[in-house]
């Protein structure tokens, strides 16, 4: 194997520090340490740091931002690990320049997943220890801790490994600081073509795997609160396929404001180009209308035969407490479909106008998890307890604003280790 | 065994709330925190309205919601029928507290020794308590109760944890009534075995007509209510008790 002149860069900008970098991730660090902050005072004087209170007497929300942005993550990571699987198993090559972001997104979202049940715990430490030790299958939880958390990072980081060895084996090629981390990485791959071959076969039988184990894991998420006969507004068989559909409509979204990013400043203008976007865009626009139509079932249901308190906790949707942000969240669903049917209707794509729809969709799908979270327990008491309210505190808000500069750093970081866009298939000179 | 069970007269309940305040004394629990509740409810438009009174302890569920979503198994059932949970287990993650549809949980939001009702930083007092502030913990409490010598008792022992009502798990166990059972002054609730012909309970739900709390929900609680009904839609609670626990 030969190797190159010294003296050629990595591709993408890989261990380059420019300032603009420097400026996303310190300002991403600044996030992180407000967070740590906000959880440091959460953790010494306890959660009544938060806007969280108990149900019924004390007339509050005991699962809030929190427990919305586990989910949220949760669905982000489906998303994007399905998407890199999906593009293996019906041979998507014209999407393959974003399967690495789609694989690097769940990890990460994943890890902020994680985090985020963390600092809900009332006894975080314990946590850790005992939801390993004492596990118990039947808890809809346990599918959320197990199936979710390890499966998907199980699946997503096997599938970046293997994916990676490729592009790892031409970095190699190149002396650099990273070299001994490429060599690893790639373990002995050469890409002859008999490697690329059985590479191939071997991701493809992967993503047969994990597609369906996807599925159902990300269905328990939803069982999480599907399961609930005492909760009114979650006790629901739409529950689950709503939030497999929704975790694509916001895993998709995202997926789509990182590739946009990533084109810019890792300089693959060529490898992600308006191709790439179009299919996503398309995609997202099936995923939004069939979300809209479990949106729209559910609320009809809601609305025409539902009882006392399914009323009561339907109209504090529509016209009540929540009213701002059901109304938002619905607005953000339909402006971004408007956007997207448009794109695909005059088939003039404009990946500025995706990265917007995209935006609007991750909006709305926090908004929506969170009207699936709070309301259901601030008025969706069964006996007479009067009304409840939650507002969060600012704590809450600055932890979740660390998480999120917590996954940008990480990306940000990843891309200076290593080509996020998938090399392409004529660096690698014929036959060697 | 015994099958412990509670029947609750809602013809006798005069709303005082006694209940409330001997289970507050004997479990020690926290500001905020009513493991008993009696509910001062109205019905109907003035002048036609109508009062009525509902106690709610937790409802020791046979088919506990509670028990079923707890991930690491603190919330247990116990073959006497009592739904506990187990101190040293419990995570805090509440989701026993979303499941319960009679919002019987609670969750130490603070040190439960910051979350008297008294404030013992308060000068005035001062004199009285020579600066100290009494121990939350009592060795009763603390104690291993059941087979499974698991610490269930009393309430507030750690901070980030959930509790509720244990029908006084210490004192069955030595033979006496829950707390809020010796002291209502109507004898408005009974408790005993239902396994036992002859024991209280069972003799008072002998041909009375009884009924359970959300029934529908299919938890079959282990509480029966008698006379009155479950309350309906359009209750408002008149007098709800002081909840929120301030930062
Ligand atoms: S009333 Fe609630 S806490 Fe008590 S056993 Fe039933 S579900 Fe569990
Ligand atoms: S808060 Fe404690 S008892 Fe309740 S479900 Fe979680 S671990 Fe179990």
């Amino acid at each position: 194997m030969s190797a190159n002149a010294p003296g050629t860069p990595l591709p993408q900008g890989i261990g380059r520090i420019t300032p603009g970098w420097l400026t996303i991730v310190g300002l991403a660090a600044v996030a992180v340490a407000l967070g740590i902050y906000a959880y440091s005072l959460e953790a010494s004087e306890g959660l009544v740091a938060t806007g969280l209170r108990d149900l019924g007497t004390m007339g509050g929300a005991t699962w809030g931002l929190y427990v919305t942005f586990v989910v949220y993550f949760g669905g982000v990571a489906f998303g994007g690990v399905t998407l890199a699987a999906l593009i293996r198993l019906l041979r998507l090559d014209e999407l393959r320049p974003i399967g690495r972001l789609g694989q690097l997104l769940t990890v990460v979202a994943l890890l902020l997943a994680a985090i985020a049940i963390l600092v809900d715990l009332g006894q975080p430490l314990r946590g850790l220890v005992n939801l390993f030790l004492y596990a118990r299958p039947q808890s809809p939880f346990f599918g959320t801790f197990t199936i979710v958390l390890s499966g998907y990072l199980f699946a997503s980081l096997v599938y970046l490994y293997l994916d990676g060895r490729r592009d790892a084996a031409i970095c190699a090629r190149t002396p650099s600081r990273l070299r001994w981390l490429y060599r690893l990485w790639a373990a002995g791959y050469g890409d002859s073509p008999g490697e690329r071959a059985r590479h191939r076969r071997a991701s493809f039988w992967l993503a047969v795997a994990i597609v369906p184990l996807l599925v159902v894991a990300t269905s328990t998420l939803g069982f999480v609160f599907g399961l609930q006969a005492g909760r009114p507004g979650w006790y629901s068989a739409v529950q689950a396929p709503a939030f497999v559909t929704l975790a694509g409509v916001s895993g998709v979204g995202l997926l789509i404001v990182l590739a946009a990013v990533v084109r810019r400043v890792a300089g693959s203008e060529d490898r992600l180009g308006l191709n790439v976007f179009r299919r996503l865009g398309g995609l997202l626009l099936g995923l939004v209308l069939v979300y809209l139509f479990l949106l729209a079932t559910e609320l009809f249901t809601a609305t025409y035969t539902g009882e006392v308190v399914e009323r009561r906790l339907t109209e504090a949707l529509l016209w009540g407490e929540f009213a701002g942000i059901f109304w938002a969240a619905l607005a953000f669903f339909l402006l971004s479909l408007a956007l997207l049917l448009w794109q695909a209707l005059t088939r003039r794509w404009s990946i500025p106008l995706l990265v917007v729809a995209g935006l609007l969709v991750n909006l709305a799908a926090i908004g929506k998890r969170y009207l699936i979270v709070v309301p259901s327990q601030t008025h969706g008491q069964l006996l007479p307890y009067p009304e409840g309210s939650y507002t969060p505190a600012l704590g809450e808000f600055a932890v979740i604003a660390g998480l999120f500069g917590l996954g940008v750093l990480l990306i940000a970081l990843f891309m200076k280790v290593f080509p996020i866009v998938e090399l392409p298939e004529e660096e690698v000179p014929a036959g060697a | 065994m015994p099958k412990y069970a509670m029947a609750v007269d809602l013809e006798r309940c005069q709303g005082c709330r006694a209940c409330v305040e001997a289970c507050k004394v004997e479990n020690n629990t926290s500001q905020g925190v009513f493991w008993m509740h009696v509910f001062r409810l109205e019905e109907g438009e003035y002048p036609e309205t109508r009062i009525s009174f509902l106690p709610r302890p937790c409802q020791h569920c046979d088919n506990a919601p509670c028990v079923k979503v707890c991930p690491v198994g603190a919330r247990y059932k116990r073959i006497d029928g009592l739904v506990l949970t187990d101190y040293e287990r419990c995570i805090g993650c509440r989701y026993c507290e979303v499941a319960c549809p009679y919002g019987v949980n609670f969750f130490n939001w603070k040190q439960p020794a910051e979350n008297y009702y008294m404030d013992w930083s308060d000068p005035d007092i001062q004199p009285a308590s020579g600066g100290e502030v009494p121990p939350y913990r009592n060795p009763e409490l603390d104690g291993r109760y059941g087979s499974e010598q698991k610490q269930v008792a009393g309430g507030g022992h750690f901070r980030g944890i959930v509790e509720k009502c244990t029908f006084c798990v210490q004192r069955i166990e030595k033979g006496l009534q829950p707390a809020c059972v010796t002291v209502c002054p109507v004898q408005a609730l009974v408790f005993g075995d239902l396994e036992d012909q002859e024991s209280p309970v069972s003799t008072y739900l002998r041909g009375k007509q009884s009924f359970r709390l959300l029934e529908e929900t299919g938890t079959e609680p282990r509480v029966h209510y008698i006379g009155g009904r479950t309350p309906g839609t359009d209750v408002r609670e008149i007098e709800p008790v002081e909840g929120r626990v301030g930062a």
